[in-house]
């Protein structure tokens, strides 16, 4: 019997192609939707895992205090011990060290001497060991105005206001002057590989982006770091699992008495990132229930067309002697396999325009170009497993909800008055 | 018994008559304090949050309008030059080879991470230039009696409003200084110990330096040696120097 | 069987993305309204006047960049058509602690900013100073606390002194509190050795004075750049959601219209037997289609207009832009333009419009004889 109605199904594409495009196009819709309004709502929570929480992010108690000081004195040590251990403990993670530095930004003439300066906002980080994943974390790629990343040791991105407004192209020398770890006066000559745009006043006036190696070399932080930020794999923040992380971690290493001794925190412990959190799942889940809602009316007005597309057939069938029940039955097994290819191929397109939007994101271009690194905007999806029934549920039992209604009409039919409606 | 109280009475205000003026003090400090020029080496122990440094360097300065300070250790600041002339400040980087002017605005910021700035390291005009004194007390500290003064500033841009300094009645050496706000508030504490006769000139060669309103235990400068009047070839005055 | 049930469940769905557009965009320009509002009523003034060096961001041009305010200036200011700012970088000392910190003069008796600057009069105890309520959870003050500043004046001689915290403010603009110690100018002016000086002027809205001498013109464009982009981004972000509920709702008029095409080739037939040009029938069931749109609209008021009213009187509550650094208020009430709602319903019914049209144009091609008979084709 299915086999019979799924060989009609694909055979009479006027019966089917119709009904499943929209079936597929509806659930599609709401799948990739969904992943993307989860995006959306949570671009905010994963700028600042980005950029300055990490899904969890590692400090000393010291530093964690006075942390928009940016105290390099109070930094972590042991930090390539530390991060082994992390790996080795927490294999389905990842672990990079940032550090944040001030001082300024000194541009020499053709004697060495200074030409122009102005304040630098420093952050360091691996920019060069092959395969970090922090140029693309950091988006400094896409922020990129003139140049190029840094390729080599001694090789740093500037802001790209202060080239301009010091005249400093790419491939020109500048000058680090700030204070090490220590208190030490700090020089560091570096090479102009590119510069950025970053969309935040503060940031575009001064900021500079260089390895960490050259970091820790500079400013006499031997393994040393001021942060450690941690990522889960799937790059999806998991407040459950950061919260047994962060526990596990701190009756390991960390101490009350011991203002250095390293302290874990998660994103939620910082900048109120918690309340923000809570919001955006429930906005998030609002607004998905809408869409879902909203398709769910698509599709059963769908499967009600359906049942009115096929209102001479019915009659020929019942005209040939076929049951009303039987008709309705094969209907409603139809609906259900009609419902099924529909939302299959929905949720599969969905999850595929999804895993692309997670994976590579959607440049907005040029409306949002340039507009910087600290500006999300590249749209992002986020797949969660409840895409994988969210569309497809509805998809399923709207169509067949509707197929239903519409079939009912089947009961109402008169034989005496069926040919004359076949009449033509 | 009346007679007695006179005496007291006498002998105090005599006392106080006899008392040296307090500029004249303060002029003998500054003539053991100044010199033509000189050249001394120090060490400097930066107490941090977490550890301690010791930098020490050799310094050529003459008057208070030109010093030449090259870094001798650690290995990190070997070779680092400051070069002062006036209120310029550049300092010279072996590693970069670059000299980078500090200006104005970054004076104020702090030295080598010490309770000094590089504007405090500037500043060294004699008291009597900057101060209006005021003889208020004698104490006794470490043993020695000293004349305690009171200077308020009679310049318009001394870093402190007014000291409190106990000179050494004898050496005419300060001992122990406090420096306040101009609103009273006390800002720091240096104490200076290691007194020694060098070249006719006592000179308190340790000086410990405190930021009260800082947790901290401050920085010690220790002049390990020092010369006064000497040939200083004019050169070691120009940005030339910083790179030889 | 339905066509009215239908219609009106296309109609639901079409209302639906209807109402939602205009909520979501009414948040977004609400939150616009109220960040720029507040940027402007705590911070920027209807633009400012900076010394032309100075630059907010760069605490070490504040030191030199203070002008004297010439008697034009200064008749305004007691018309209160401009309000001067002394800027000074400072020391504060919580507990031990040095924390870095942006003493801010202004005029205790000003009106362009909504900071409580009449905390600062009180002439007993002078030196008063007014904090925000994130900068005094982070140096930890109550208010009546003492906290001890120092500062270099123009000079560069120290001076330090207790302040008094008066006041403690709440405010959503970051730039407003964050590390932002408050004081009255002519104290700040005294502590500085800046008499009659400020680092900028914030104007009023009526501020007649246009181009002071020594003074550069930072237009609201300039001052809000920052917010302005996190605006536009997030406007980007919400049109792609747009478009996606909008075409669920289209795919349903547009299954509704290849249907009724498909059973209703006799009535086309007949139309054009009557002597209607085909774009005449194509027009009918164009504006057929179109018709879902404007029920949608009529409906969408319908339920939307209280709801919307509601959520506007209500506002929906946030609570965490400080934190993050952004300017977001507390609670955000949306804000329904005008253009909005227009611009709204015209996307609607253009879109329904367009998606009606295109299975219409089946019907330039069909046979007119083909179509009476009411034959597939």
């Amino acid at each position: 019997m299915i086999k019979f109605i799924l060989k009609g199904i694909l055979r009479d594409r006027s019966r089917s192609l119709l009904p499943v495009i929209v079936v597929a196009a509806g659930v599609f819709l709401t799948v990739f939707l969904s992943s993307y309004l989860s995006g959306v709502f949570s671009d905010m929570i994963d700028l600042s895992a980005r950029f300055t929480t990490g899904h969890v992010k590692i400090m000393t108690r010291a530093y964690a205090e006075n942390q928009e000081q940016m105290p390099n004195d109070l930094a972590l040590f042991n930090v390539s011990a530390l991060k082994s251990e992390l790996i080795s403990e927490y294999p389905d993670m990842e672990w990079v060290e940032r550090i944040h530095f001030g001082g300024l930004l000194d541009v020499p003439d053709e004697n060495g001497e200074t030409r122009g300066q102005g304040p630098a906002a420093g952050t360091a980080i691996d920019l060069l060991s092959s395969g970090s994943s922090e140029p693309e974390r950091m988006n400094v790629r896409k922020s990129l105005v003139k140049g190029s990343l840094p390729a080599n040791r001694g090789e740093a991105l500037i802001s790209d206001d202060f080239a301009e407004k010091f005249d400093v192209s790419v491939g020109n020398e500048i000058t680090l002057f700030g204070s090490t770890m220590n208190g030490s006066m700090m020089f560091k000559t570096f090479v102009v590989s590119g510069t950025l745009r970053f969309g935040n006043a503060f940031l575009d006036r001064g900021a500079v982006f260089i390895d960490i190696l050259d970091a820790q070399e500079a400013l006499d932080m031997n393994d040393a770091s001021g942060e450690i930020l941690g990522y889960f794999n799937d790059r999806e923040y998991n407040d459950l699992k950061a919260l047994s992380v962060k526990e596990k971690f701190n009756a390991k290493y960390s101490s009350i008495t011991d203002e250095f001794s390293p302290e874990m925190l998660r994103l939620v412990d910082q900048n109120d990132m918690g309340q923000y959190l809570m919001m955006s799942e429930n906005v998030g889940s609002i607004m998905i229930i809408i869409f879902v809602l909203a398709m769910s009316v698509v599709l059963w007005n769908t499967g009600l067309l359906g049942g009115l597309r096929r209102y001479s057939e019915y009659g020929i069938r019942l005209a040939l002697g076929e049951e009303k029940k039987h008709i309705y039955g094969t209907t409603i097994l139809e609906a259900v396999l009609i419902g099924i290819i529909g939302s299959l191929v929905g949720t599969a397109l969905g999850l595929g325009g999804a895993w692309y939007l997670q994976t590579y994101g959607l440049n907005l271009g040029s409306v949002t170009q340039n507009m910087g690194m600290m500006i999300p905007t590249v749209l992002r999806a986020k797949i969660s497993p409840a895409l994988f029934y969210i569309g497809f549920f509805p998809g399923v039992i709207a169509t067949v909800l509707g197929n239903a209604l519409a079939g009912l009409a089947i009961y109402k039919r008169k034989t005496s008055r069926l040919f004359k409606e076949l009449e033509v | 018994m009346k007679l007695l109280i006179i005496l007291i009475t006498a002998t105090f205000s005599l006392f106080a008559f006899t008392s040296p003026d307090a500029m004249e003090i303060l002029d003998k400090v500054d003539r053991n304090m100044s010199s033509r020029n000189r050249i001394f080496e120090s060490e400097m122990i930066i107490h941090g949050r977490r550890t301690s440094r010791n930098i020490t360097s050799v310094t050529y300065s003459e008057g208070n309008k030109q010093s030449f300070t090259e870094y001798l250790s650690p290995a990190r600041e070997l070779g680092t030059k400051m070069l002062k002339l006036g209120n310029q400040l550049w300092i010279y980087s072996p590693s970069t080879d670059r000299i980078i002017q500090i200006s104005g605005h970054m004076l104020r910021q702090s030295v080598m991470g010490s309770d000094l700035s590089y504007e405090d390291m500037m500043d060294d005009r004699k008291l009597t230039e900057i101060y209006s004194a005021e003889l208020t007390d004698n104490e006794i500290i470490d043993n020695r009696n000293t004349y305690v003064l009171v200077l308020t500033t009679k310049v318009e841009d001394a870093t402190y409003f007014k000291q409190k300094i106990w000179v050494d009645t004898e050496r005419y050496v300060p001992l122990k200084q406090e420096m306040f706000a101009k609103s009273g508030q006390l800002l720091k504490r240096t104490s200076l110990s290691e007194v020694k006769l060098i070249q006719g000139k006592w000179f308190p060669t340790r000086i410990i330096y405190k930021d009260v309103l800082k947790d901290g235990e401050g920085t010690e400068f220790t002049m390990t040696s020092i010369k006064f009047d000497q040939n200083i070839p004019d050169y070691i005055f120009t940005k030339a120097a910083l790179k030889k | 069987m339905g066509a009215g049930l239908r219609t009106w469940l296309n109609v639901a769905v079409l209302s639906f993305a209807f109402v939602v557009i205009i909520f979501y965009n009414g948040m977004l320009d609400g939150w616009n309204r109220q960040g720029r509002n507040d940027t402007i009523a705590w911070v920027t003034g209807a633009g400012q006047f900076w010394h032309p060096g100075f630059d907010r961001f760069d605490p070490y041009t504040f030191q030199d960049s203070h002008n004297l305010l010439s008697p034009e200036i200064v008749s305004e200011v007691e018309k209160k058509n401009l309000s001067p700012v002394l800027v000074s970088q400072a020391t504060a000392f919580p507990q031990g602690r040095s924390l870095g910190v942006i003493l801010k003069g202004i005029d205790p008796e000003q009106t362009i900013l909504s900071l409580p600057s009449s905390a600062l009069k009180d002439e007993i105890n002078q030196d008063n100073a007014i904090v925000g309520k994130r900068f005094a959870e982070s140096a930890n003050l109550k208010k009546g606390d003492k906290l001890l500043i120092r500062w270099r004046d123009k000079n560069g001689t120290f001076d330090a002194r207790e302040v008094n915290i008066a006041e403690i403010f709440n405010c959503d603009v970051p730039e407003a509190d964050n590390g932002q110690v408050y004081l009255s100018i002519n104290n700040l002016q005294k502590m500085m050795g800046m008499q009659n000086e400020a680092s900028y002027l914030v104007a009023g809205e009526n501020n007649p004075v246009k181009n002071p001498d020594n003074w550069i013109f930072r237009d609201l464009s300039f001052l809000l750049a920052d917010f302005d982009k996190l605006i536009l981004s997030k406007r980007v972000g919400a049109s792609i959601m747009q478009v996606f509920l909008l075409l669920i709702a289209l795919i349903a008029i547009f299954d509704t219209q290849v249907l009724s095409i498909f059973r209703r080739q006799k009535e086309i037939g007949t139309y054009i037997a009557l002597g209607m040009t085909r774009i005449q029938v194509v027009g009918i069931f164009t504006v057929e289609g179109g018709t879902h749109s404007i029920l949608a609209t009529l409906l969408g008021a319908l339920y939307g207009i209280p709801l919307l009213l509601l959520i506007n009187k209500t506002g929906i509550s946030f609570g965490i832009g400080q934190n993050m650094n952004i300017t977001l208020a507390d609670t955000i009430y949306p804000y329904y333009s005008l253009k909005l709602i227009i611009s709204t319903i015209l996307l609607v019914i253009l879109s329904a419009t367009i998606v009606s049209y295109l299975p219409s144009r089946k019907i330039a091609k069909m046979k007119p004889t083909d179509a009476l008979k009411g034959k597939l084709q």
